[in-house]
């Protein structure tokens, strides 16, 4: 369980979070939803224990700012390309808290096979990883959170630079990190998708949370149509899944 | 080269023939340049010479060897690991496969510093020459940073601001120069790169200073890997990515001001020795760091063997050769594109 209390944050005189109260459960996926610059990043920055924050942050009874000991998985939206290096050497940087940096246990080594194969990156390892595309990169990066181990991990816009197919594989391949009982928090532009996929919802407007519940509640909840200032229209499908999309007035 | 697969399907961690294949061809270059010369000496006594067996070399050709070549040729080797071996660290810390010592306006101060040194004692100053150019060379790093406002946060910043660094700190050197004609000649042939004044205190110096930069690198080598990811990703690995930065800029700085403060401008070794490594070798920073020193020792003593032989017995500046075999390999590999950016 990770509680947030009155968690405020300020670049100078900039408030970029302000008095969020939260709490997000184990085991589950939790989506942080809203506008840019809503704060969502930071946010997720404050929760990996980066940034400096007041108020508190405690996840499972201790507090997350510089804490090491938590071992935490971090997606980045845009993540840098290293030179020169290789597949399985990326995935396998995942393991470097556990095994120490510049060492590979046997253990590791069949863990990130395994997991290789699993994200459907086995036969890429000795290519160099700025040689992938942007599918291949994010399966990378969730191959590397996976071989983490964490108990939470936190991903930044996971599927935003990804076309449709794409990001239905990479979500299933997050949620290969749920069954393996990890905490997910992420962001996500596309609230169709999130609801689809995450249990629970924060609707975040300008530093504050605007909505907070499980996703079908917060979905049909008159205050996202205040959230998305009145531009989304909430359909639901025959199958019960609900359906958010842009509201445009067609001409007559 | 491609690593042998393991029963895991996956290359391993490091090849370590890679690196004893650089040691053995550095011993190899290195025997081969104290050997060619106006006086050729031979092989076999020059190694009995070098063990201390019967046999070796005597009178003038073991002077020759001992007080001439053999310091030279460890000077080479010792300023063409320092700047391979900074060259690729400053590659990863700015995240630039372009980055080198050169650019961010490290030489120029580091050139700055000695020259300010020379002008104006004139004096040997072995063992201060390295530490003058040192802080030349942090100075102009931290004025770069200032000037780009953004730390570590925009690489290519930075290095436009270095490249104004350096431009500015090659000017005032220019300008000292002139001003000091009585010295105009010997910071002349310095700057052009040379290793005309190796002898052991040189050597000794440089050694000092240059090893205790690569040790330190070497021993972070294992986490800079986790530089070249963003700084959120390296701390959920359990890195201090500013922390790492800092000393890893630090000690680069060090050995970049001792190479220069040892030989001058050497340009090309820095950017060519690594992405060659890389390369050949698939691997990056945290496995390739000692062999990008070794094989940048072993470049920069051919470079230099070249230097003295090619217009014997007139010398070139060594800088010359670097740069006219630096600049086509560059080339090469920036139309192949796949050493610079992948």
């Amino acid at each position: 369980m990770i509680k947030v209390n009155d968690l405020t944050i300020r670049f100078g005189e900039r408030i970029i979070l302000q008095d969020i109260n939260v709490e997000i459960a184990d085991g589950m996926w939790t989506c942080l939803v809203g506008p840019n610059g809503a704060g969502k990043t930071t946010f997720l920055r404050a929760l990996l224990g980066s940034q400096p924050y007041s108020g508190s942050i405690v996840d499972n009874g201790f507090e997350v700012y510089r804490n090491h000991d938590r071992n935490v998985a971090f997606v980045p939206q845009h993540p840098q390309i290293p030179i020169g290096m290789s597949v399985s050497e990326y995935v396998m940087l995942g393991r470097s808290k556990r095994d120490g940096w510049g060492n590979e246990s046997s253990k590791s080594r069949h863990l990130v096979a395994d997991i290789l194969r699993l994200t459907g990156l086995f036969g890429m390892q000795s290519q160099f990883v700025s040689q992938l595309s942007g599918g291949e990169m994010q399966r990378a990066l969730i191959a590397r959170a996976l071989v983490q181990e964490p108990t939470l991990i936190l991903l930044d816009e996971p599927t935003s630079a990804l076309d449709l197919h794409h990001q239905i594989a990479v979500l299933n391949n997050i949620e290969l990190l749920k069954e393996r009982g990890v905490t997910i928090i992420s962001t996500m532009h596309d609230i169709t998708l999130a609801a689809m996929y995450a249990e629970k919802i924060i609707v975040m407007h300008e530093g504050k949370v605007l909505l907070d519940g499980p996703s079908d509640q917060v979905i049909h909840s008159p205050q996202l149509q205040e959230a998305f200032e009145n531009r989304i229209n909430v359909f639901t499908l025959d199958s019960g899944r609900p359906v958010i999309i842009a509201k445009k007035d067609l001409p007559n | 080269m491609r690593a042998k697969r393991s029963e895991s399907g996956l290359p391993p961690i490091w090849n370590w023939k890679i690196t004893a294949i650089s040691l053995a061809l550095l011993f190899f270059v290195g025997i081969l340049a104290v050997s060619f010369g106006p006086v050729s000496l031979s092989f076999q006594k020059i190694l009995r010479t070098l063990f201390g067996l019967d046999g070796g070399l005597t009178g003038q050709e073991r002077t020759l060897l001992i007080d001439l070549r053999l310091p030279r040729a460890l000077l080479a080797a010792l300023v063409g690991a320092a700047l391979a071996t900074s060259g690729a660290v400053y590659q990863t810390v700015f995240r630039n496969p372009l980055a080198d010592p050169y650019l961010l306006g490290a030489a120029a101060g580091a050139g700055l510093g000695a020259t300010i040194a020379i002008t104006n004692t004139g004096a040997n100053l072995y063992s201060l020459l390295p530490i003058f150019s040192f802080i030349g060379a942090i100075l102009a790093v931290l004025v770069s940073f200032f000037i780009s406002g953004k730390f570590f946060a925009e690489p290519n910043s930075l290095l436009l601001s270095g490249i104004a660094v350096g431009s500015f700190a090659t000017a005032v050197q220019t300008y000292l120069q002139q001003r000091n004609s009585s010295s105009l000649r010997p910071v002349y042939s310095w700057i052009l790169g040379e290793l005309t004044v190796a002898n052991w205190q040189v050597v000794t110096w440089s050694a000092i200073y240059i090893l205790i930069a690569l040790t330190i690198l070497i021993t972070v080598s294992k986490q800079l890997d986790g530089l070249m990811l963003t700084d959120e990703e390296a701390y959920s690995l359990g890195i201090n990515p500013n922390k790492l930065r800092i000393i890893a800029v630090i000690a680069a700085t060090l050995a970049t001001a001792t190479a220069v403060s040892a030989s001058g401008l050497i340009g090309f070794v820095g950017i060519v020795v690594p992405h060659l490594v890389r390369g050949i070798t698939h691997r990056v920073t945290n496995r390739g760091l000692l062999t990008i020193a070794l094989v940048g020792a072993s470049f920069l003593v051919l470079a230099d063997l070249g230097a003295r032989t090619l217009l014997s017995p007139a010398e070139l500046p060594i800088g010359v050769i670097t740069a006219f075999v630096g600049a086509p390999f560059f080339l090469v590999v920036l139309r192949k594109k796949r050493l610079v950016t992948k």
